[in-house]
């Protein structure tokens, strides 16, 4: 007679059921990630995001002239804040205001202010320059300073800027100059001529390059 | 009654294991209950706001000045609705008790956590819940932020770009992570919906689950006891049930506390969304968030911003060491505070601060740092005073930041070791004169 044997079976109890909680454990969280996906939505580059770009008019961005053309005459030592306007594909006006980054800073100094860093062929006649107007260090709106001509100060973390030179930081936490975007006059207006000579608030230098391009191959 | 519901639902088994719980009798016990207070009224009138809260950002035409036909006067919905709350019947008085009690929560929380630290009650066996209490100061914060942006005015609007800026600074995925968080790039269509969602629904949902353990821990391990416990009866529970004795007190302790806090509001406005007006580019002049963490601000007021440098391809920037890696190591510090005590056995009595000069001194100067920091984020106000120079402003900060606590530190020990001595020496003098009676 052979007396029966019992085998070790080959999984036990506990394996197979941490191995089936693992399972359904990893299955449930990674189908958890996908509804994660749909916290962010999808970044559409419209005209009224788009950065500020060749051919764009200034227009106010505050104030009772809002959304009316900035014009040359009414510039001062005082900072005016402008959106540039520009077409959507169907070719009508509109105001690029639903990206904060497109707001400008414009001043127009007595000759001889403006000087370098300042791009001074990017200016109208080294007098009236316009600025990208978020703080290089957490994005918020720089204004003026009292404290001299030309001279910005940022209410957030007080950085500060020095608008005759390029708008160079001469104070506090930003890394970097607010950038400046080249213009023209036309008439009484002023028309933008290009892209932000350096990266805005928000961009790397590479990561603004590569916008640049995406963007005008999708404005083209 | 109390037999009916007894016979189906067994409350008596409720009324021995929760509603006999004893409470000590002292005065600094109730800062936790005020916390909690504050927590019931906040549910209470954030109830009413959501009541009337529009929560989107989408514009529409302000009701109050529409304009003129061809050109209206447009303005977020979630900002006209925080309007019409203000001109509603009591509705700005609900805002106003809203934005205090939020305030007076924190700080009454601050106030207990400070009483559990010098008292030595964060010792085994409570340390869970410390960290337990510790996540709910992060999410008490969280959520009094989140709550700053509804209004959406210009002063929200604002806050809410630095916030997102912080969030983008995370390296690697900080792009992603903004954009996610606040639906999109900044200002998203969808940001207002996502943050009212995390202020009436995740947020609190988070601070009522850690609330719920926070009680039940503390009711199974039981309080540390007072002093005056040892002297009556060692190592037994004394205080009064919280059926029938601590009720009534906790009760009148609720509606008193209530009561003060809307006479306070009753006065004290909070910030006037009408001045500030609807989101726009203009910048707000000395912008600064709530007291509790205006010593972020002011770390991320005096770091040199070009701090940053690169690694593994991610940047790591001022911002983020500012407002993440430097409130992260503060915050793990406070984490690690039971961690450093080395006792096996479980406390019973709540300690005499001065028996622990090292804990105590360590404790104010902790304080005292963080006091500090608070201000330096009035940095731009300080220069514009004329008390600082645009060039001298961080050194001298830094200095502040670092020596004044060391001062304190060492001025505290001093005070401690002096207290000390009189003690001593009152001691020796009684025990002289009981045997000169002899």
């Amino acid at each position: 007679m052979t007396r029966y044997k019992k085998q070790d079976p080959e999984i036990t109890r506990r394996k197979f059921i941490n191995a089936a909680m693992g399972t359904s454990a990893g299955v449930g969280v990674l189908s958890l990630v996908s509804a994660l996906g749909s916290a962010k939505p999808v970044f559409r580059l419209t005209a009224d995001v788009a950065p500020p770009m060749k051919g764009d008019v200034l227009v106010h961005a505050e104030g009772p002239n809002q959304g009316q053309v900035v014009k040359a005459s009414e510039l001062s030592e005082k900072l005016v804040r402008a959106y540039p306007k520009g077409r959507d594909s169907k070719g009508n006006e509109v105001i690029r205001d639903k990206d904060p980054t497109n707001i400008l800073a414009v001043y127009k100094f007595a000759p001889g202010t403006l000087k370098e860093p300042t791009k001074l062929d990017a200016t109208i006649d080294a007098q009236i320059v316009a600025y990208g107007d978020r703080c290089m260090h957490a994005g918020c709106n720089v204004g003026d300073d009292p404290k001299g001509v030309g001279q910005m100060f940022c209410p957030c973390h007080s950085g500060q800027y020095d608008a005759t030179q390029g708008c160079r930081v001469t104070g506090g936490p930003p890394p970097a100059p607010l950038p400046q975007l080249p213009i023209k006059q036309e008439g009484d207006q002023l028309v933008v001529t290009g892209f932000f000579l350096s990266q805005p608030y928000g961009f790397t230098k590479e990561a603004w390059e590569e916008y640049i391009k995406k963007v005008e191959e999708a404005m083209a | 009654m109390n037999q009916w519901l007894d016979e189906r639902l067994h409350i008596s088994r409720l009324n021995d294991k929760f509603l006999r719980k004893a409470f000590p009798v002292h005065h600094s016990f109730f800062l936790g209950e005020i916390t909690l207070f504050s927590l019931i009224v906040l549910i209470i009138t954030g109830i009413l706001l959501a009541l009337a809260y529009e929560p989107s950002n989408s514009l529409v035409v302000n009701s109050f000045d529409p304009g003129t036909a061809d050109k209206q006067n447009l303005i977020p919905a979630a900002y006209h609705s925080a309007l019409k709350i203000n001109a509603m019947p009591f509705g700005d008085m609900l805002r106003r008790v809203h934005h205090w009690m939020a305030n007076i929560m924190v700080a009454a929380a601050v106030i207990h956590m400070m009483r559990i630290y010098f008292t030595g009650a964060f010792k085994k066996p409570r340390e869970i819940n410390w960290w337990i209490g510790m996540l709910l100061l992060i999410f008490a914060a969280l959520t009094a932020v989140t709550g700053y942006i509804l209004p959406y005015d210009n002063y929200a609007f604002q806050t809410v770009g630095v916030v997102y800026a912080i969030v983008k600074s995370v390296p690697w995925v900080g792009d992603w992570l903004a954009q996610a968080a606040f639906a999109g790039q900044f200002p998203g269509a969808g940001i207002i919906p996502r943050i009212y969602g995390y202020h009436i629904m995740l947020l609190p949902g988070i601070l009522l689950a850690l609330t719920g353990a926070h009680m039940l821990i503390m009711i199974k391990q039981k309080h540390t006891q007072p002093q005056y416990a040892k002297r009556l009866a060692y190592k037994k529970i004394v205080g009064v049930p919280l059926m029938t004795q601590q009720t009534p007190i906790m009760l009148i302790l609720a509606l008193l506390f209530t009561g003060l806090v809307m006479l306070f509001a009753a006065y004290i406005p909070v910030h006037p969304i009408e001045v500030f007006g609807p989101p726009s580019s203009t910048p707000i002049p000395n912008i600064k968030p709530d007291w509790y963490l205006l010593w972020v601000f002011g770390a991320l007021a005096i770091i040199p911003g070009n701090l940053g440098f690169e690694l593994f391809g991610g940047e790591i920037n001022a911002e983020f060491i500012g407002a993440m890696v430097f409130p992260g190591l503060v915050i793990g510090l406070m984490f690690a505070v039971p961690m450093l005590d080395r006792a096996k056995d479980n406390q019973y009595y709540a300690e005499n601060p001065t028996n622990h000069p090292v804990r105590l001194a360590a404790g104010t100067a902790f304080m005292a740092f963080l006091l500090m920091l608070s201000v330096a984020g009035y940095k731009p106000d300080l220069i514009q005073a004329g008390l600082l120079t645009t060039a001298n402003s961080n050194a001298i900060l830094w200095i502040l930041v670092i020596a004044v606590p060391v001062v304190i530190y060492f001025l505290t020990i001093g005070i401690v070791r002096m207290i000390r001595a009189l003690r001593e020496a009152d001691e020796r003098d009684s025990l002289a004169h009981a045997h000169a009676d002899d």
